[in-house]
């Protein structure tokens, strides 16, 4: 089991932030490279400055709060909460000044975040049950929101052992220490998250999370790169 | 369909794989919030009329030839093989969406189905399945600007037929010409339509307001762009582009045709002349006193139907409204935001069409019906060929008791002497 354990944590992870990178920069650049188009799409009457327009197109998805209030609220908590859930990944290797200008505990929210995120995502897998959005829908829908959703859940379990039931087998120095070894390229896992007691969870976790990274640059969360360009097209 | 068909067709689909065509087929998250954007959809509710649903057809055959995605797990993103049957699908999908890119105003990435859906056209067109019509008019466009010197002599005698309609709505001075024609220098080139209706009033509104202005050989309307035939739409806009070099005016104004004017406003490139449309014109000699209108010329309420390819597509909202500010004490608003303004049901090549598409094109309008109704108007005025034939049809078979209007023709028609 630890031998199983150590190849998701270690060359699993490799493979995953591998093919991430290449192949989200080779996207990218396959994009890019394609010739504009000859001419404006923008949608009008035209507010400027564009640019800021487009921000705010992206940002406040102001489309889906007119015509879908419901999905806006889950959409904006979703985000809100991911950004949040990145930030508390990057302090697990280690402190940022700029981070804690709000001093916290490592995650933010203090299991907060993770909850809202599953139940955003089971809003998001569940809507499309129902017509029109079952139609519409294709597998890599539910994929994504599957894989998404089992990796927050394990993820946030150990967040909440940690923030609700006081559990400190397995803390912040722990990762700190595995993380860091991975990112100078001198993998050490160490026992505490190897033998832990709840060790899968963090395994299911980074599991899942390789799985969702690999998939990322052929699957539709190319929006996270895409949607302001896009946007910015349709405000001219 | 054989194997050579195919690459072929995947040939015409490559080509139009530009990076704002790529951003629209990789982002769809397919969230539903365009559903209830469609005319079509929202006359006739059903899956296939929503516009991720049509894209979706186009995004599919991407997938499986264009993304690693398909040739790795092929069903994650029901990926699908161009066949025979693959292009029924994009035939309905293509010509029941009409261009009016209403939808793009609900998407949260501003996805462009009209383009998605120039892929199918294109594909359509390659084998030889669009609509044989649309085809065929480009063509005779195309044949037309090839052959102008043969044919200008029989235009310029039908021009000369219609002097006399233009001085009854407007009287010049002896020794003017009503339509000119060919004048080099001058200052505005006017590019109709193939019909009087087209040329009358506005050529009256010319005179009226002393403009230097010459008429255009051709028409404005381009058929390749309802057809989705890039080198044809670039043939046809071409010739007027040519025809207003040589004649080195300052401005092409184009007539009411939606599509004419987004066509040459938004695809002619940079070029010696602007590019304006009719009703720009009307609203600019109006704020510079150049030519009055009578008020109490119309009587009843007065509605205005924004064409989507010239107010949400090509900008103009404001003059129309100008200009109907001084036809009428009594307007009404068809939609609080002009944006939203449902598509009159006839665009995207689908009037053009006729007869083979008025069932499709009556059921699938009703929003649009109903939205006139609402206004209780009586004169329903609009700028464009398209959508002026489309309500007139409407009209009749919902029996909403309006007068379809063009907007030329009510500034034609209640111009005063200063």
């Amino acid at each position: 089991m630890a031998t199983l354990y150590y190849l998701i944590l270690v060359p699993m992870v490799y493979i995953a932030f591998a093919v991430f990178l290449l192949g989200t920069a080779i996207k990218l650049v396959k994009l890019y490279k394609a010739p504009k188009h000859p001419s404006t799409l923008q949608i009008f009457p035209e507010q400027n400055p564009k640019w800021l327009w487009a921000l705010y197109d992206t940002f406040l998805l102001p489309t889906v709060r007119k015509h879908n209030p419901l999905l806006w609220v889950f959409l904006m908590i979703f985000h809100i909460c991911l950004v949040l859930l990145i930030i508390g990944h990057i302090e697990l290797f280690r402190d940022f000044s700029i981070f804690q200008a709000v001093p916290h505990t490592i995650f933010l929210g203090k299991g907060l975040v993770g909850l809202f995120l599953s139940v955003s995502l089971l809003f998001f897998l569940f809507r499309r049950f129902v017509s029109p959005n079952r139609e519409l829908s294709v597998p890599e829908d539910y994929y994504l929101l599957i894989l998404l959703f089992l990796t927050v859940l394990f993820g946030s379990q150990m967040d909440w052992a940690r923030a609700w039931y006081e559990y400190g087998e397995m803390g912040v120095e722990d990762y700190r220490e595995y993380l860091m070894s991975l990112l100078y390229l001198k993998p050490d896992v160490p026992a505490n998250v190897l033998f832990a007691g709840h060790s899968f969870m963090l395994v299911v976790h980074v599991f899942f999370a390789n799985l969702f990274l690999m998939s990322f640059p052929f699957s539709k969360i190319m929006h996270s790169f895409l949607a302001l360009p896009m946007n910015k097209l349709r405000r001219g | 369909m054989d194997e050579k068909t195919r690459n072929e067709l995947l040939q015409l689909f490559q080509g139009k794989l530009n990076r704002a065509m790529r951003f629209y087929l990789e982002t769809c998250s397919r969230c539903g919030v365009c559903t209830k954007a469609c005319h079509v959809h929202e006359s006739m509710p059903h899956v296939k009329y929503i516009a991720a649903y049509r894209a979706e057809i186009v995004r599919r055959i991407y997938k499986k030839y264009f993304r690693s995605q398909g040739k790795l797990w092929s069903s994650l993103g029901q990926s699908k093989e161009l066949s025979e049957m693959a292009l029924e699908e994009l035939y309905e999908a293509a010509y029941s969406c009409t261009g009016c890119r209403r939808c793009m105003v609900y998407c949260p990435f501003g996805i462009d189905t009209q383009m998605i859906m120039s892929i199918a056209k294109l594909l359509l067109i390659g084998a030889s399945t669009e609509p044989e019509i649309l085809s065929m008019l480009a063509d005779m466009s195309i044949e037309k600007g090839r052959s102008i010197d043969v044919l200008k002599e029989g235009f310029l005698t039908g021009i000369k037929n219609l002097e006399a309609e233009v001085v009854k709505k407007w009287k010049i001075e002896a020794g003017e010409t009503a339509i000119p024609i060919d004048v080099k220098g001058a200052k505005l080139l006017y590019v109709a339509l193939a019909g009087a209706h087209s040329i009358i009033p506005a050529a009256a509104v010319f005179n009226a307001a002393g403009e230097n202005w010459t008429l255009s050989f051709f028409e404005a309307v381009n058929f390749g762009a309802f057809v989705g035939d890039p080198t044809r739409t670039r043939l046809i806009l071409d010739r007027i582009v040519n025809e207003a070099k040589i004649l080195e005016v300052k401005e092409v104004c184009i007539c009411e045709c939606g599509t004419a004017f987004r066509v040459m406003k938004q695809m002619a490139g940079k070029q010696p002349f602007e590019v304006s449309s009719v009703t720009e014109v009307h609203a600019r000699y109006l704020r510079e006193g150049r030519i009055k209108l009578d008020k109490s010329k119309f009587e009843g309420a007065v509605t205005y139907h924004d064409p989507c390819q010239i107010a949400r597509n090509g900008g103009v909202m404001d003059e129309p409204r100008y200009i109907l500010d001084r036809l009428t004490e009594d307007y009404r608003e068809m939609a609080p935001d002009p944006r939203y303004n449902w598509c009159c049901g006839g665009g995207g090549g689908l009037v053009a069409l006729g007869e083979e598409t008025l069932d499709f094109r009556m059921k699938s309008a009703k929003v649009k019906a109903d939205q006139i109704k609402s206004t209780r108007a009586t004169i329903l005025a609009t700028a464009c060929e398209n959508c002026h034939t489309q309500l007139d049809n409407l009209n009749e078979h919902y029996n909403l008791g309006v007068e379809v209007k063009f907007l030329t023709s009510m500034v034609a028609d209640a111009l005063v002497r200063h």
